[in-house]
């Protein structure tokens, strides 16, 4: 109808109208789709902030169960720092009582042992064959339990199931030198040699629980001492098995050149309070128990330890490994 | 020959008295102290030839005994032999870091080993 009009307005034949009329169409052509496209736009604006007003919201909720959850951790390691230090102090008084305890047990035993040790070699007074016998079994007794002592000492540092182990690196030839330091005067007293043979080569430092590995040497170099005889040598020998092997390992070797272990006893050797029949006679003052902790130390360590009878002359060669590095749990 | 003069710092009556008599018996002239106080203030004095140092004292302990004498000129060349019946790892360490020449587990030792030691030592 406005069609109609326009036309028999007589606007047609104007060319001026035909460009208004395209112009017109192309405007709101143009108009209608920036309407539309400004619609479908607001609908997507208001579309995008409901998403993210949606995510915001999740986000929040999941900050809160993070926030929650570092409130109980927090929580748990107060309690853990707690129980940490009650297991310090409980650890720092054992320790208190044991150094205490073998004190006050180890003076009085001191004191017997030289008492008896004075009568029985007649400094005290004469004495006859009789009574030297029976105060020499006073004596033995007396150094059975103060032997019994020091391994106590030495089995509390080392409960098995509880015990933690630390590895560090520390210098293994260091150790070795102040484990021998310890022994001198023993050696000396018993006019035993004791050589130390260090590596060819500089070794590098070993990942171990020094103390542990400190105690097992100790065992070693203790057992081959007191079951050699006066004049007779002991030598601890490290060496670095990456030379001609493919182990990452390095070994010590303690040799003596003592009583040996006889034949029908070597599989029982490691086994907890177990003492060789000629290792009894040699030396009565014995727990049996100073290689089993040093296997378990060893072993521990992911070490091998074992033993073999010299081949030249009498005597026994102990030795075990560590592996240069602890594998990481 | 000079009789060599011999300190017993050890407050156990009875090991005192052992290890007093032993020493005399063998020809050394021997003084004492039963805690860590006399230790300090006699050693000094008496200038002894060697020290035998126990750890577990009254009033001062063996440790501190052992610094203050290493601090005095007068004394800090004595040989100290730490005579004591401790004897984990930590407490040797810490003697013969604070100068003690030797230490001795007393229940490990007869009194003729410490005999031996002495005469080894003041050779």
């Amino acid at each position: 109808m406005i069609a109609g009009l326009v036309f028999d307005l007589g606007f047609t034949s104007n060319p001026d109208f035909w460009i208004f009329v395209v112009f017109f169409f192309i405007i709101s052509f143009y108009f209608g789709y920036f309407w539309r496209s400004r619609e479908s736009r607001v609908k997507w604006l208001i579309e995008q902030a409901n998403l993210k007003t949606q995510q915001i919201l999740e986000l929040e909720k999941v900050n809160k169960e993070m926030l929650d959850k570092n409130r109980e951790l927090y929580t748990k390691e107060l309690e853990l720092t707690m129980a940490n230090k009650h297991l310090q102090s409980l650890e720092d008084a054992k320790s208190k009582f044991i150094s205490v305890t073998t004190h006050q047990l180890r003076t009085p035993l001191a004191a017997i042992k030289w008492t008896l040790d004075m009568a029985t070699k007649g400094q005290l007074g004469t004495v006859n064959d009789e009574q030297k016998k029976f105060l020499g079994k006073g004596l033995e007794s007396t150094n059975r339990v103060i032997s019994i002592v020091n391994d106590l000492l030495k089995i509390d540092s080392i409960d098995e199931e509880h015990t933690r182990y630390e590895f560090h690196p520390a210098d293994l030839v260091k150790l070795t030198e102040d484990v021998l330091f310890e022994f001198h005067n023993q050696s000396e007293i018993k006019k035993i040699r004791l050589n130390f043979v260090r590596p060819e080569a500089s070794i590098p430092y070993l990942d171990i629980d020094a103390s542990k590995i400190r105690i097992a040497l100790e065992n070693l170099v203790d057992n081959a001492i007191k079951y050699t005889i006066e004049g007779g040598e002991v030598a601890v020998i490290i060496s670095d098995r990456r030379l001609n092997s493919a182990e990452g390992a390095i070994e010590v070797s303690v040799s003596d050149s003592g009583i040996g272990i006889p034949a029908g006893e070597t599989s029982r050797v490691f086994q907890k309070f177990f003492r060789a029949g000629n290792a009894i006679q040699k030396e009565p003052d014995g727990s049996g128990l100073g290689l089993f902790i040093a296997r378990d130390i060893i072993e521990k360590h992911g070490g091998a330890i074992w033993f073999k009878n010299r081949l030249n002359g009498q005597g026994t060669i102990f030795a075990f490994t560590l592996p240069l590095h602890q594998k990481k749990v | 020959m000079d009789k060599k003069k011999v300190f017993i710092v050890e407050d156990d009556e009875f090991l005192r008295s052992l290890n007093a008599k032993k020493l005399e018996n063998e020809g050394y002239i021997v003084a004492v102290a039963v805690d860590g106080q006399e230790a300090i203030d006699n050693i000094p004095k008496e200038l002894p030839n060697l020290i035998f140092l126990d750890l577990l004292l009254p009033k001062v302990n063996g440790f501190d005994v052992l610094a203050k004498i290493k601090a005095d000129p007068t004394t800090k060349d004595i040989p100290v032999v730490v005579f004591s019946n401790l004897g984990q790892r930590e407490d040797i360490e810490k003697a013969r870091g604070l100068g003690a020449i030797d230490f001795l587990v007393k229940a490990n030792f007869t009194l003729d080993d410490v005999v031996a030691k002495i005469k080894e030592i003041l050779k």
